[in-house]
Parts: structure tokens; sequence; C-alpha cells
């Protein structure tokens, strides 16, 4: 469709000038924001001097890497990565396989437990598997009652981090590979059954094959969930690429040669692989999927296994995953309303119930090492009563509320051109150049950020150092913001497929000019997704791990970093004593806001205009029959 | 109706191109005040292309669209005060019917009262209650979703509306229903109206008068009667209805010119009557039949080739296959074309 008409001459100066606006904006933050920075970072691996005779030696890192002990770090993460895929692909194929495709007793509650993960992830989980399996955490201190020889120090290392990354990991695999499940077509499932076919031949000669291309994604999404691992590592004490980065990066040459040129080039190493991993995916996407060819859909029939043996093994399988993923979310929300000694003690008591941890403050009185009593005032105190913790909620909140809608806004915009100008070059490298962020690892841009920018030479930034002081803050929201742009991206520009064209065209022929029907008739259509993408980059960036540590100052201090904190402040008597009941009160509050969002993001949020007027009839038929109630019943008094 | 009234729109020497791709050749229409004018053809015949370029989504390469005498080639689609239906509706789905109705005249910055005036007033005309006025458009059936889509187009006083494919998302029976109601608001409101189809039927019953496009050329433009009995081209008499092609032999029997193709409608064949003058009786042999009801349709084999015909259907004269019948054909009847 062509829509070729003379426009007035006044309407054309104004969009020209939006035009000219917008492609200021979009090469600003491309240049400045995303290519600028990683290269910097690139050419400064490149750039370093010979200490002892200050020339320049461009091979020296690399030297420095084989050299050294650096291929530890990639080769630890490359092996993290490996046995990842293997282990996040055997736990998510079967909570999948057991809740949707096999005929499994209490598969509704299954699935809530394997979903746990969705409101309940990062470095709460981290820290979460912590509380339990820790030197003095719950599971630890039963089993070394069984067992009194026991290792208190058991969850530390590559173990501790694959296990709980396994747990961890299964999100991706809970929704993209129940949706492919779903999506078989049943009737051919009975087909295979009709031929003949064994359950567990149908399930792998039939449902297979089909699922292979969502398993292989998911199984690049998860290699580089391992390569580029952060929050596990570094709490549970692995020497891997992402933390090693974060240590060289906060590092001087006082201390080593050249960190910051070796944190650069491990973030130039873990971009080359994502690259290449990205490339691979896109490669086997473009391939195709398999489609189902028939016109009327059966809906998946859930297969009963037969064996009784292999039923009986399934269940427990089954639910022994379930109390995996269950047990450190009950224990965590128990013990969240648990007072300090029956924290410290480790166990549950009605009498000890409270609400500290969330709110109020109290003193605390303990024992000196000369035997005498002293109170530390306050030194109780709860999330939202705690100076510090609330700090960081407040922070993280304010940035990532910020730089979700600011990727929002700067993606319902860019996409609304994109399709506008569908086919054109401009357009595809606009779109590209949103991608582009998705190609780096996280760490990559944002380490590139802090060297970067931690400097007054940055012109187009007006000669501000961003890392200093209050800056920090600006540069976490243009990390957030940048980092989050590809997944704004993919999903608003799936929500702008879904408008009719015709829809455009009827509001121009009804006399709407462009900007009236892009905000009244087009943006509250893509409106629900938009609200779904900030809703989405908002829980992920507020308890966000990977970012905040690298920027973490007493400016940045984010809710991640906090909560990090209070790993490390328990234990310390008398100054930080409900550190962990705090902790464990941060995780139902982060439960808390993930399950709203959620709630509201696939619960309200996909709710159709329909929907929502037969909800508010229906909440008017209900007030009317109270009020039409209470009336009566207040004219009966009256009479 | 049609007949006496003046041009209202006049499409002349139209040519639309898309990149080297030549969409509409030198296309001439004259549509008069208050017709019902159908644009007919298969897909990709150029019959969209060419209410787009009345409303003002394309802008023809060279010629004119001139509407009451005025040309509006060049005029933006929202100054040209023409309605469109279109072919999903397009119904606004994050506002409710009311605001769906509404929307033109929000845009015209008209006061709050006249414009509830005129959204209850055209309602009320296509028969939508003020219940359904408050409720989303999902909440509707696809007929109600017609009558919203109408009225929309129509709040606004348009002079002109133009219709695309607006009956083709909906089941058959609902199709027939709406296809009357159309003709009736059309009429009531005798409003022009420019309607696009692909389905012949549908032309045949609404229509004061069809052109018949293939390959962005127009073919015919005539009334139903005309187009359907004395089509002009082979084309239009292939598309509009079924019809037997004579073939050779039968030619010779028929004593038929051999450098034309000739065509005989369905029902204009008959089976098992009294001859009349000049008709040419042959016997047949009943190959197989079609039940439909109202009718019955037969092929019948006459002279090596397989003819169609249709029979009301009386309850009495039903023939079986293998049956032996005689066939009037009356060359009268035939629609011939030299051969190319």
């Amino acid at each position: 469709m062509s829509t070729l008409n003379k426009k007035p001459e006044t309407r054309l100066n104004a969009s020209l000038i939006w035009k000219v606006f917008g492609i200021a904006f979009f090469v600003y933050l491309f240049f400045g924001f995303m290519l600028l920075p990683c290269l910097n970072t690139l050419t400064s691996i490149f750039t370093v001097k010979d200490p002892t005779t200050g020339a320049i030696d461009p091979w020296a890192v690399i030297r420095f890497f084989f050299a050294g002990n650096m291929p530890k770090f990639v080769l630890n993460s490359l092996k993290l990565a490996v046995c990842l895929v293997i282990t996040v692909n055997i736990v998510g194929i079967s909570i999948v396989l057991l809740t949707e495709y096999f005929d499994i007793k209490g598969a509704k509650i299954l699935r809530l437990g394997y979903m746990t993960t969705l409101i309940y992830s990062g470095v709460a989980l981290v820290t979460g598997y912590l509380f339990l399996y820790d030197s003095d955490g719950i599971m630890t201190t039963w089993l070394s009652s069984i067992f009194p020889g026991m290792d208190k120090n058991w969850f530390t290392g590559f173990n501790s981090v694959l296990f709980t990354m396994t747990f961890a990991c299964t999100s991706n695999h809970a929704l993209f590979f129940r949706n492919a499940i779903r999506a078989i077509d049943y009737n051919t499932v009975e087909a295979a059954r009709n031929m003949g076919a064994s359950p567990f031949k149908v399930l792998l000669k039939v449902v297979f094959p089909t699922l292979i291309p969502t398993l292989f994604s998911l199984t690049v999404m998860t290699f580089i969930t391992g390569l580029c691992a952060m929050s596990a590592p570094t709490l549970l004490g692995y020497d891997s690429i992402n933390p090693e980065i974060v240590r060289l990066a906060g590092s001087s040459i006082a201390d080593e040669s050249f960190p910051q040129a070796r944190a650069a080039l491990l973030s130039i190493i873990l971009a080359m692989f994502t690259i290449l991993l990205l490339t691979v995916l896109s490669a086997y996407e473009r391939k195709g999927h398999y489609l189902s060819v028939s016109k009327t859909k059966a809906k998946l029939v859930k297969q009963k296994i037969n064996n009784p043996v292999a039923n009986v093994l399934a269940h427990i399988y089954a639910y022994v995953l379930f109390v995996i993923y269950m047990t450190p979310v009950v224990m965590i929300v128990l013990f969240a309303f648990q007072n300090y000694p029956s924290l410290r003690s480790k166990t549950l008591s009605m009498d000890n119930w409270t609400l500290i941890n969330f709110f109020g403050s109290q003193d605390f009185e303990f024992m000196t090492n000369r035997g005498k009593y002293r109170t530390r005032p306050g030194a109780i105190s709860g999330l939202f009563a705690n100076a510090d913790t609330v700090g960081g909620i407040r922070l993280s909140f304010a940035l990532s509320a910020l730089a979700a809608a600011l990727a929002s806004v700067i993606v319902v915009v860019a996409v609304n051109y994109i399709f506008k100008n569908k086919g054109k070059k401009r357009s595809v490298v606009l779109e590209y150049s949103l991608l582009f962020p998705w190609l780096l690892p996280t760490i990559l841009i944002c380490y590139s950020y802090r060297t970067y920018f931690n400097s007054t030479d940055v012109w187009y930034v007006f000669g501000q150092n961003l890392y200093m002081r209050e800056n920090v803050r600006f540069l976490i929201v243009m990390a957030y913001t940048v980092v989050k742009l590809p997944f704004a991206l993919r999903m608003i520009k799936a929500a702008f497929y879904a408008i009719d064209e015709e829809l455009e065209d009827a509001a121009r022929n009804l006399g709407a000019s462009p900007l009236v029907t892009f905000l009244r008739v087009k943006l509250p259509i893509v409106l629900p997704s938009v609200l779904a993408v900030f809703a989405l980059n908002f829980n992920a960036l507020f308890t966000e791990y990977d970012m905040s540590a690298t920027f973490q100052s007493s400016y940045g201090k984010s809710y991640a970093m906090v909560i990090q904190n209070m790993c490390h402040d328990e234990g310390r008597d008398g100054y930080n004593v409900n550190a962990s009941g705090r902790r464990c009160a941060s995780t139902v509050f982060i439960m808390i806001i993930s399950g709203l969002i959620l709630y509201l993001v696939y619960g309200v949020g996909a709710r159709d205009l329909g929907e929502r007027l037969e909800r508010r009839e229906k909440r008017r038929q209900f007030w009317r029959k109270i009020t039409g109630r209470a009336g009566k019943e207040s004219q009966k008094t009256a009479a | 109706m049609a007949e006496q009234a003046a041009n209202m729109i006049e499409l002349k020497n139209i040519v639309v191109k898309f990149g080297d791709f030549e969409a509409l050749h030198n296309i001439n229409v004259d549509v008069k005040q208050g017709e019902f004018f159908t644009f007919l053809g298969p897909s990709g015949c150029g019959k969209t292309t060419t209410l787009r370029t009345i409303t003002g989504f394309i802008e023809p390469v060279s010629g004119t669209v001139n509407v009451n005498g005025k040309d509006i080639t060049h005029v933006p689609i929202e100054k040209r005060n023409i309605g469109i239906v279109f072919q999903s509706y397009a119904l606004f789905p994050t506002m409710t019917v009311y605001d769906n109705i509404a929307f033109g005249l929000k845009i015209q910055k008209l006061k709050k009262d006249e414009i509830d005036r005129k959204v209850r007033d055209i309602a009320r005309k296509v028969d939508l209650t003020d219940e359904q006025l408050q409720k989303a458009v999902s909440q509707l059936s696809g007929g109600q979703q017609q009558r919203v889509a109408i009225a929309r187009a129509l709040v606004t006083g348009p002079a002109i509306i133009c219709m695309d494919e607006p009956l083709s998302n909906l089941d058959a029976k609902l199709r027939v229903q709406l296809r009357n109601e159309l003709k009736k608001m059309q009429r009531d409101f005798g409003i022009t109206t420019i309607y696009v189809t692909h389905d012949q039927e549908e032309a045949l019953t609404l229509s004061d008068r069809i052109a018949v496009f293939n390959k962005g050329y127009i073919e015919q433009i005539g009334t139903p009667n005309e187009v359907y009995n004395h089509s002009k081209t082979e084309f239009v008499c292939n598309f509009i209805g079924d019809i037997n092609r004579i073939e050779p032999e039968l030619c010779k029997k028929l004593n038929l010119d051999e450098n034309q193709n000739h065509f005989m409608r369905l029902e204009r064949i008959r089976v098992n009557r009294e001859a009349q003058e000049g008709e040419a009786v042959l016997p047949g042999e009943i190959e197989s039949r079609e039940y439909y009801g109202l009718y019955i349709k037969y092929y019948i084999r006459v002279c090596g080739q397989i003819i169609k015909v249709i029979e009301r259907n009386d309850g009495i004269n039903i023939y079986d296959p293998g049956q032996q019948v005689s066939v009037g054909i009356h060359t009268r009847n035939l629609m011939s074309y030299p051969k190319q």
C-alpha cells in the first residue's frame, strides 16, 4: 500500500523536525552508548604499555593470558556451561513432561512448584539455597546432626553452582518448552499409537522431533547463561569469567599486571562466544520449524504410563524434584516470620512468630567476652526499617522503573518507524542497531561503561565523569536500558505485527492524522504488550545482580548488592544480627513483587476490552446487590 | 433508479503501478448518484486497487478521479468525504462500539452532545441497541460487527461509501442474510455505494451495475442481466455463473460456426421436454446428478461431451444415472466469441 498524497507544508516541516530529532537520538544512543564504549574496551587490550619501557605492547595481554592462570576462568566457565546444558535440559524437560505429557497425580501442584523460579530467581534464589545448604544452613545443620563428621562447608564450588543453577535456569523450559509440548497435534500421537507404537516410542519418534527447534534454542540460551553466570559463582565461590572481570575491574596496576586490559580481554572472549552461539542459533532458526499441517488440531491428552514400576518411579522422581524446588521457598517464607533466636538455631516455632524482619526495629542484647551484657539499640531492624535495605530498594526501584520505561518508549517509537518503513534500508539499520546489545554479554557493556565513562574526556557527555558520585546512577540507567532494548524490541515488534493494517487505513479515512492514529488506535492495541515488557524488564532489573556488581559504589548500591551484603553480614554478632531474617523477608518481598507483576502481565494485561467490560459489569451487579441489600436493611431498620 | 441520475464518480484513464508492475491499465468508470456499483473479479484483478484509488490510499500514476465534477486525485484521504467498510471491518478493538462510531466525529471536534445524538441516531438506523453501544466490538456477532462498521462509515455523512468484500469473512448463511440487509440499508440511506467482491452471486443480487475486472482491465460494465445473459467477453461469460463450453463434435451437430467458441448457461438446456421451434433435440444419457433440494444438477453425456444441466426439482421428473433422456438446445441461447 502506498499513501502518496500531498501533505500541507506545515505538517511536512513538523515531521521533518521530528525525523531529524529521531535520527540524531538513535545515532547518539547507538554510537555513544553501544559502539564506542565497547570499541574502547576492545582497543584497550592492544594498547597496554610495557611497565619497564613505557612503550605500547599490543600483545602483552594475550601473552599474559596464555602464560598466567587466565585460561582457567574461561575453561571453568565453559565447563559450567556444558554441564549446565546437560543438567538443565534433563531437569527442564523432565518437569514439563511430568506436568504436561504424562499423567502424573497432582500435576497442577507440581507445576506450581516447578514454576516458582519465575518469581524467585537470581540473587534471591542463590541466597535462598545458601540459607538451606550454607555451613550453618538448615539442611547442613540437620545433616550434620545425622552425620557428625560431614564437612559443613560442602556447599561451595563447582558442584554447588551447578546444583543451584540447574534449578534456577529451568524457567525458560517451564515457559517455552511447555508451550511447544502443548502445541503438539494430538492426532499425530494417536496416529502413531494406531500404527502400533508404544508410548515411549511415540515420545521419541513423533513428539521429540517436533520439539528439537525449541530445545536447540533453549540449549543455546542455557549455554550462554552458564558462560555468563555471575551471582551463583560469586556467592558460592567458583572462579569463572564474570566474577573475575568484576574483580579485575576493581583492581589497580599497583596490585597486579594491567587488570583493566585483562578484564577487557575476558569480556571480549565472552562476547566472541556469545556472538558465535547466537549466529549458530539464528542460522538454525532460519531453517524453519516443524509446523503441523493439520487443518483441525487436537488438544494433547496426557499419556498414562502403563508399566506400574515405571509409573511409580516417575511419580517418585516428580515429587523429589518438587521437594528440591519447594524446600528453599517454603523455608524462606516460614523463616521470614521467625525471630532472631529461631533463625539462629534454625528451628521453627509458633512462639517465635514475628513481623520484625519486615517492619519496625528493636534493641539487641548480647554478652561480651568479659561476661557483661550490653545492648545495641535498634540492631534488629526489619526490611522496611533498615536504612541500608530501604535505600537499596528505593534506588533499584527508581533506576529499574526509569530504565524499563525508557527502553519501552524508545522501542515503541522505533518499531512504529520500522513498520511504517517496512523493507527500507533505514528501518533495517535501526532494527539491527537496537538488537546490537543482544550480541554482547551484559558484563561487556557494563565493564565498557565503567572504564570508558570513568573519565572527563568523553565530549558527548559534556566531559562529565559518569562513574563518579551520583553520576553512576545515570550510567546504571543507561546500561539497564541498553541491555533491555533487544528483548523489548522482539516483544513489541511481535505486538505491532498483530495490528491489522486496515485499522490504520480506517483511522486515516475517518480523518485522523498519523500522530492521532498512532496515539489513539495503534498505541492502545499494543499497550498491554508494552506494559508487559515494562513490567518484565522492571522485574528483571529490580533484583538484577551482574550490572549492580559492576557499578557498585556508595552512590549506586542497588537492592541486589544489599542482599549480597546481608549474606556477608550474617553471623557478625551484635551488628547485623537479623541480616538472615531480613534476607528471608527480602526474598518474600521480591516474590510478592514478581508474582504481582506476572499476575498483572499475564492475568490482567491479557484481558481484552470485552473481558474487562464483562468483569466491570459483574462488579457493578455485585455492588448493586450489596448496596441494594444494605439499602433494604436500612429501610427495614428505619421502619 | 440510477438510470437518469448524473455521474457522481468518474474514473478517467486511471493507471496504477507498483514498481514496474502495472496493476491498473487505463481504467474508465462512471458511477451514478445513489447507484450500487460493484467491482467484480478474481483475486489480483485490480478491483481493490481501483477502490483504494477512489478512497485515496493509492495515488494513480496517471488519470483522474472526479467526484461531483471535482478532481480529487490528489486530495488527502481524510478530506475526500468517502466512507469505507473494510474487509476485516477494521473496528478498533480497544474501543467500545460507541467509541468506534464516534471516532470520526471526535476527530472533527464536534460537541459532545452532538456526537452523542449522531451516534445514537445512526445506531438506531442500523439496528444497534443502546446496550450494544456500550459493548466491546469483540462481544458482538459478525453481523453486528458489520453494522457497526457501516454505522462508523456513515456517521460522518459521507457522499460515497466504499465496501471492500465486507461479507467475505462470514459463514454462508449469514452472508445471505446480511446481503439482504445491506441492500435494504443502501436503499434507505440512498447513498452511492461502491462494492468490491469476487463472489458473482453477491454481485448479481446486490448491484445496480457491475464492472467485471480481469488482470487490471475492465472487461464489461453493465447491469446484472447484461453481464450474465449478454457477457461481452469469454472471460465474463466464464467468470459469471456456471457454463457449458460446446465442444467441436457437438458444434457440428448444431451447425455452429467453428471459428468461434460457444457457451451455454446450464438453465437454458431442457431435458425430456417437447421440442420448441428452432431447438435441436439430441439423445443423451445421465452420467451423474447432484441433488441441491431446490434444483438438481445433471451431468449428461451428449455426443461424447458431458453437458451440465439444471432442472427445477418438481419431485416427479427426477432422472437416475444411466437413464436415457432427450436434451433440448436452442442456438439463440448460445453466447459466442471469436477464437483467440
